[in-house]
């Protein structure tokens, strides 16, 4: 991409990083083996940019590549995080239609996507985000071959499913943000309710990020201590729903920000570079992701459905799926999200 | 603000906290000198939120209030931050259309503020965000007495003076964003070229915020070492105006990135973490922000015009103004800026 106001154009020295540097002798070219970090972020909307954004401001990567299909707005984005250079550590920001700007990514973030028409069904949604998908997957995944994928449009689990397909990767390499996010807002919810740090919060939401997310209660724990049984001074009220009245408010809450601002963003910026920095940094976190879930918590082996389970996470992708204890509700739920999550992909022509 | 989504509303046992947590015995209570800090954000818009995003991230502040005058896009952006809860530090974050919201800060920052119409002379745009500052500055004085404010919303050079009249504040405690992104700007420009880290360049640009900006040339140096007679390889072509090319080309570049994203908020948001950073850590660090001008540089003493000027930061805000030689042609764009803001500001109605 043209870069405007270039110095050399307005008339400066060129090669003058030769009149002011001088190398030391006998230097050694850089070892092979090291090389930089690169992001590659799909997408130059409000969730694609907070992502670009905080992992910028983490200091996460070497090399920050933006991709979307409006030149001009990707190159207004790609010069508005460039002239923080005074207050950044030095990131290589680059941008461009063209998937080539991708190469040897580290990890390809996807946030690309058609947003749902008032009236429209899921599957129609769907079937628009396929074909998106099918101009976006195949380029990422030959120009970064070893790369991992993180989905983050929605319909995220389907749309992750599509994105293994398409991308030919092994399904440890490619994740879907998830209900990484529901986790936060579920603990965010509990946290401010009890009085804690939401980071001494452990509570997963599991399963389908949407309307059948599975909320974990029974293996809640706050500080190390499990603490349902402590929420509730009435055995009743329990029965009653109100646990379920609480799923129902995590899953409202994105729906929430939407009809109050237009859209969310923030939120889904720190999910997101969250996950990056796990897997970059080989960190092997425990994380509620989108990830091929067959043959896990008596799902069947021919479901190859992807849905959030906790999962640790790495530089090779998804480590492993932690063995949390479900009770037989959690279990039934998860297996119905499942079920949901199948029924929708078999309407799909992949 | 009416909390949606209250645990207790839901059924949850209220004053759980103590069923789960038990103080330790003959414990005291906070000592008042340990004392919260607060930042506040008035103007929820692209800058404001990218402003608050960044403090939220670098973790400046233990206290963020938000105010804006549309409460539905206010409480959304609110939620979308604290739905991060899992991914960030504790931030008690606050949103109100109610400026009691922001009392005791430490520091106000200023972002809202009317945009030129098409045709709009800039005394008018001025003209609007008086009358604009005339709700925001007082009640926030009010709440506040010893804040340091930080003005950014523009024409911001005049709006500073506005914002210090208004307030009745002395003018140390009064700040204007000024040209300390315009310099970030300029010192991306000259590392790139110079294939350096921005961080390593010093380079300001000081005077209006605007078209009769100055950069200072004759005090660039990279690692410390001047370098301005290296850069131009024939001192006709330095005659000939490349350096003013340049001076342009900075101050074109806001308008760039708004003509390709629509606004600018990245970059800026980073600018004034970076400010907020130095004033609240009393970090003593040299930034060019807007302050009152009378008395530097050969600006006469009746001049009462704030400026961007190389000044020390700190906690009680501009804590001095650094002595940079200038060259003459320097000096005299610096006392036309100067006379340029004057005239503007005797037009106006205080």
């Amino acid at each position: 991409m043209k870069k405007v106001s270039s110095l050399s154009e307005l008339g400066f020295a060129d090669d003058i990083h030769r009149t002011l540097f001088r190398p030391i002798q006998q230097a050694a070219p850089p070892s092979p083996t090291q090389r930089r970090t690169k992001i590659s972020v799909i997408g130059a909307g409000n969730v694609g940019m907070a992502i670009a954004q905080t992992i910028l401001t983490q200091d996460l990567t070497d090399e920050l590549a933006l991709v979307d299909a409006k030149p001009d707005k990707l190159q207004g984005e790609m010069l508005d995080l460039q002239h923080a250079a005074a207050f950044l550590p030095r990131t290589r920001i680059l941008a461009s239609p063209d998937y080539a700007v991708t190469a040897n990514s580290d990890v390809c973030i996807i946030t690309a996507g058609a947003r749902q028409i008032p009236g429209e069904t899921r599957l129609n949604l769907l079937q628009r985000n396929l074909a998106l998908f099918k101009e976006i997957v195949p380029p990422l995944a030959r120009y970064s071959p070893g790369t991992l994928l993180l989905v983050v449009s929605n319909p995220v689990d389907v749309l992750t499913y599509i994105a293994w397909k398409l991308s030919g990767f092994p399904p440890n390499r490619v994740i879907g943000s998830g209900t990484n996010l529901d986790s936060s807002r579920f603990r965010f919810l509990l946290a401010d309710h009890l009085e804690v740090n939401a980071q001494d919060v452990q509570a997963y939401m599991v399963g389908e990020h949407g309307d059948s997310s599975v909320a974990l209660w029974s293996s809640m724990s706050v500080g190390g201590v499990p603490i349902l049984s402590q929420l509730t001074n009435d055995k009743a009220v329990m029965e009653q729903g109100v646990l379920e009245k609480i799923r129902k408010a995590v899953v409202e809450s994105a729906y929430e920000v939407i009809r109050l601002k237009g859209y969310t963003s923030w939120a889904i910026g720190y999910s997101a570079a969250n996950l990056a920095r796990s897997l970059l940094r080989d960190q092997h976190r425990i994380h509620p992701v989108s990830l091929l879930a067959k043959g896990f918590y008596g799902i069947p082996d021919d479901r190859e459905v992807f849905l959030s389970l906790p999962a640790q996470l790495g530089r090779s992708g998804v480590l492993s799926v932690a063995n949390i204890h479900l009770s037989d509700e959690e279990a039934a739920r998860l297996r119905r999200s499942a079920n949901t999550l199948w029924e929708l992909q078999q309407k799909l022509d992949l």
